[in-house]
């Protein structure tokens, strides 16, 4: 199982658009995932070291640097499929290379 | 005319008297339905919205009744009258997404963006749908104080055009932020940002008068790492029932409930936000479809909800300072109602600060200070508002002292809050209001013109030193 952690504001909207996109899209691509929605406040290096990947919106100054792949999920907003698709392609990328 | 009535009546009355909940299940199925989405996922975003708002009543009901006695004290023991329960952001989304107006201003919002994207006045399709329930907000707030339904949708499109153009103001600055390509597509049409002319009238006084104090900026990504899990929300909700809990006196036990209590309140108050934004997920899909279809071809700016730039460290840095300074505000500012719990984060606040003054923290933190204020006597101004419709929606528990009142300390939108009361209190013609609700009006789009004129000239610079 992939643990993959989102990342907004509120941890209630964006992140959770990301979380739902990703679990069913990479589901479809034959993936077991997981992803959870958190505040970026919230984050802290010992909360990202329970996570495989890491999908903020956008570049996020943590205060440390991620030792997970880090993969920029914010085209997953816009709502356009086309768009989605290379974030969805990375995100399959990192697993295999996990594998 | 009366057959028509009449047969309205019969129609829509059952399922008014069903209560809000399944009401606004039943409405948000079928408008999602007239969008295209499929019955199975209309049906549930209809389920979720229903859930959504049974569940934030049973838990406003479990805060103000666990503090409601302790607030009493609170007051009777140290003469501060704070009587009002800020129960933060996901309540009022929920209360007014109970509304069947909300929708109503939702569809308007849709057309007035389309029109604008056709007619070129804009480069932004909003698909924030979420986030119309602050503007809203508005519209009901003015019908609430006055307003009919013509006048408040005129309000809602009044404020409403200003927010398009200004996603595509603050653009630019978006992409510097980012540090993003200018093919990056972000930006917002929030309302968080609407304070951005108010705050770029201090940020023009920093520049004249107070220029040597932005070299006194910290690392902000440093000062969030320490605070760690001090600023979550549990760990609010607790620091609140301490407070409350000493100053009106009670014991340990209490105290210590009291605390519980709050913190486990916030968490739910976030986690019940996400069901009611999954409720809208299928319809905002569904808009977004529609309006793409509309528009083909067409390179555009996608408006999105505001926490793109919530990886920017001093978003959280300001808010995590603000937190205190915001209470003690809020313990003397003279007018003011709100014991700041649920919203004492200020996110309605930080990011519009973020973008005008580029990131300079001790500017954010001195600035939101002052204005603060604005947001704790809107806050304040609305409560009676707010309880109301909780009421109306059935989201606020039966058994409460008919004084008790609810609402949020730093909800979006403060001065168009105001502008909700004014213009609503003028509908009902008095000469006076009229005359207060013109003269804001028409300062408010002043005060506008000019903060676009000075995003004009930012944004020349980002073009200049792009072609450089």
């Amino acid at each position: 199982m992939i643990k993959i952690l989102a990342a907004c504001g509120a941890g209630v909207n964006s992140s959770h658009q990301i979380k739902d996109a990703l679990e069913t899209e990479m589901g479809n691509r034959g993936y077991e995932v997981t992803a959870d929605a958190v505040m970026v406040k919230d984050i802290t290096e010992e909360m990202m070291a329970h996570y495989d990947i890491f999908t903020p919106i956008a570049a996020t100054d943590l205060g440390f640097d991620p030792k997970i792949p880090v993969i920029d999920a914010g085209p997953i907003l816009y709502r356009m499929p086309a768009m989605a698709e290379p974030v969805y392609d990375q995100v399959e990328e990192a697993i295999k290379a996990m594998k | 005319m009366s057959t028509i009535i009449h047969f309205a009546n019969t129609v829509f009355q059952p399922i008014i008297d069903l209560g809000a909940a399944p009401m606004m299940m039943i409405v948000l199925t079928l408008i999602a339905l007239i969008f295209k989405v499929k019955f199975s996922k209309a049906l549930e975003g209809g389920i979720k919205l229903a859930i959504a708002l049974t569940a934030i009543g049973a838990v406003i009901g479990v805060l103000t009744s666990s503090f409601q006695d302790a607030l009493t004290a609170f007051v009777r023991s140290t003469g501060i009258n704070l009587s009002a329960t800020d129960v933060g952001w996901a309540p009022l989304a929920t209360i007014t997404w109970g509304s069947p107006y909300t929708l109503y201003f939702l569809l308007i919002m849709v057309i007035v963006n389309i029109i604008m994207l056709v007619m070129k006045k804009t480069n932004t399709l909003d698909v924030d749908i979420f986030d119309i329930w602050h503007l809203a907000f508005v519209g009901l707030f003015s019908i609430y104080c006055g307003a009919n339904l013509l006048i408040a949708t005129l309000l809602v499109i009044f404020i409403g055009v200003l927010k398009i153009i200004n996603s595509d103001l603050m653009k630019p600055t978006f992409n510097d932020l980012l540090n993003a390509p200018e093919s990056n597509p972000m930006t917002t049409t929030h309302m968080n940002y609407m304070m951005n002319p108010v705050i770029m009238v201090f940020d023009k006084i920093f520049d004249k008068l107070f220029p040597w104090l932005d070299k006194y900026d910290f690392d902000a990504a440093k000062l969030n790492k320490k605070i760690g899990f001090w600023g979550s929300k549990f760990a609010i909700g607790i620091y609140l029932g301490i407070f409350i809990g000493l100053l009106s006196g009670q014991g340990p036990k209490e105290i210590f409930t009291l605390s519980f209590t709050a913190a486990f309140c916030l968490e739910l108050f976030s986690l019940i936000g996400s069901w009611f934004i999954a409720a809208v997920e299928p319809l905002s899909q569904g808009i977004t479809n529609f309006a793409n279809g509309k528009l083909k071809g067409r390179k555009l700016n996608v408006g999105l909800d505001w926490p793109f730039i919530a990886g920017r460290a001093e978003v959280w840095a300001a808010a995590n300072v603000l937190a205190p300074i915001m209470l003690l505000e809020a313990l003397v500012l003279p007018g003011n109602k709100l014991l700041p719990l649920g919203g004492i984060i200020a996110m309605g606040v930080t990011p519009a600060l973020l973008v005008v003054t580029r990131g300079k923290v001790i500017r954010m933190i001195i600035i939101g200070a002052l204005e603060l204020p604005i947001f704790l006597w809107a806050g304040t101004l609305s409560a009676p508002f707010v309880t109301a419709t909780a009421k109306a929606v059935g989201a606020f528990p039966k058994g409460i002292s008919q004084n008790a009142l609810i609402s949020h300390t730093t909800m979006e939108g403060p001065i168009e809050k105001f502008l909700g009361y004014l213009v609503g209190n003028a509908s009902q013609g008095d000469i006076k209001f009229i005359l207060y609700a013109l003269g804001a009006l028409a300062l408010y789009l002043l005060i506008f013109i000019w903060y676009a004129f000075q995003m004009k000239k930012r944004n020349a610079e980002y073009a200049a030193k792009a072609a450089k």
